[in-house]
């Protein structure tokens, strides 16, 4: 295995990338439900209202951040060939991911105390 | 800064493999006299002279060029030779020296690289110059030797092909070191048949396999950049026809009667 920030970030694109997927299954497992009337609705989304979905969600916003900011990142390498700022611009996109994760997650996890 | 004090004895950790006895590899301590001028290559040949005649290695030139002792040194593809041994002890004061990862191990730090020449052969590496070759010499501008980017002086040691996520995963990625090789002869002025090198360069094992993982960079010992070179093959391939009017026209002008 070779390490380096590249890898770092190659792992947690693959990763965040599979579970978004996951989820989005997930997701059409509820939303579907909306076709058998609001009370079928209702039952599966009240299931969602455990605290560790509370916590989940807060690692679902995670992961879309970083796919989004690495995917923005890789974007800009692919159209201005930028690949000098490799590793700068690794760090940008994780820094961030993590203040947006941050700042999103407070008000999920406070919505959660709150019940 | 070199001080005396980097005269002294430290650790070198091999890793070892031999296919007729040994059922996986393991690390193999010695201690190696070090000297500021002491390359890693020389505390290989200390420990084969002095100690273990059996280790065994690839080296030829001993001055960066051949391409033969590319080794992975702390977790870091590098050439050995040009490497002092001095610059690359960890914190425990020591250095660790495996083979090329990713490559099957012919016996200690020897790996097969099989894969790596058959992917070379592939994208054609040669130069298909004009039929109509100029008496004295083709006029290739200041420009456009500039653009090649330094692609000339990579020296196939295997480097950044053995240190890519993509190879890791499929032998069957044409490479940083070909594709770094294609965009050399795509680039260069006099070659003839840019159309059919990105119509291959741009299939399923091509250019848009690569991950953008960018550790070729990081590996090259000679800095050169195998990811710049994919993304404009990228570029290029999705116009190749286009470009391939552009060469024929340049080539007019090229030829000095």
């Amino acid at each position: 295995m070779y390490k380096t920030t590249g890898f770092i970030s190659f792992a947690l694109r693959r990763f965040t990338g599979v579970a978004l997927v996951l989820y989005l299954f997930m997701h059409m497992w509820v939303i579907g439900s909306v076709n058998s009337g609001p009370e079928a609705f209702n039952a599966r989304l009240n299931f969602f209202q455990l605290p560790i979905f509370k916590l989940l969600e807060v690692g679902l916003l995670a992961a879309v951040v970083y796919h989004a900011f690495d995917g923005i990142r890789l974007i800009i390498v692919h159209y201005f060939e930028v690949t000098e700022y490799r590793k700068s611009m690794f760090y940008a996109a994780f820094a961030v991911s993590a203040i947006l994760t941050v700042a999103g997650g407070i008000p999920i996890l406070l919505f959660m105390l709150e019940g | 800064m070199v001080n005396n004090n980097s005269e002294r004895t430290v650790t070198v950790r091999v890793q070892r493999f031999n296919p007729d006895v040994d059922k996986k590899p393991y690390l193999a301590e010695f201690s190696v006299h070090m000297t500021p001028d002491t390359t890693i290559l020389d505390g290989l040949h200390q420990i084969k002279a002095e100690q273990d005649g059996s280790l065994t290695f690839r080296r030829s030139c001993r001055h960066a060029i051949c391409g033969s002792c590319a080794m992975n040194v702390n977790g870091r593809n590098i050439l050995v030779c040009k490497t002092p041994l001095r610059t690359q002890l960890d914190g425990q004061g020591q250095v660790t020296i495996r083979p090329l990862p990713y490559l099957p191990i012919i016996k200690d730090l020897v790996v097969d690289r099989t894969s790596f020449w058959e992917q070379y052969r592939r994208v054609k590496p040669w130069l298909v110059p004009p039929d109509d070759i100029p008496e004295k010499e083709f006029r290739v501008s200041p420009a456009e030797v500039a653009a090649l980017n330094n692609a000339e002086t990579c020296i196939m040691c295997g480097a950044c092909y053995s240190a890519c996520s993509v190879i890791g995963m499929t032998k069957q990625y044409i490479g940083p070191h070909a594709l770094l090789k294609a965009f050399l002869r795509v680039i260069d002025p006099r070659d003839t048949i840019v159309a059919e090198r990105l119509t291959d360069l741009a299939g399923g094992d091509g250019v848009y396999r690569c991950h953008t993982v960018f550790n070729c960079i990081d590996a090259c010992p000679k800095n050169l950049d195998p990811t710049k070179a994919i993304e404009i093959l990228r570029k290029l391939a999705q116009k190749r026809l286009a470009y391939e009017h552009t060469r024929r026209e340049r080539q007019k002008s090229l030829i000095v009667k």
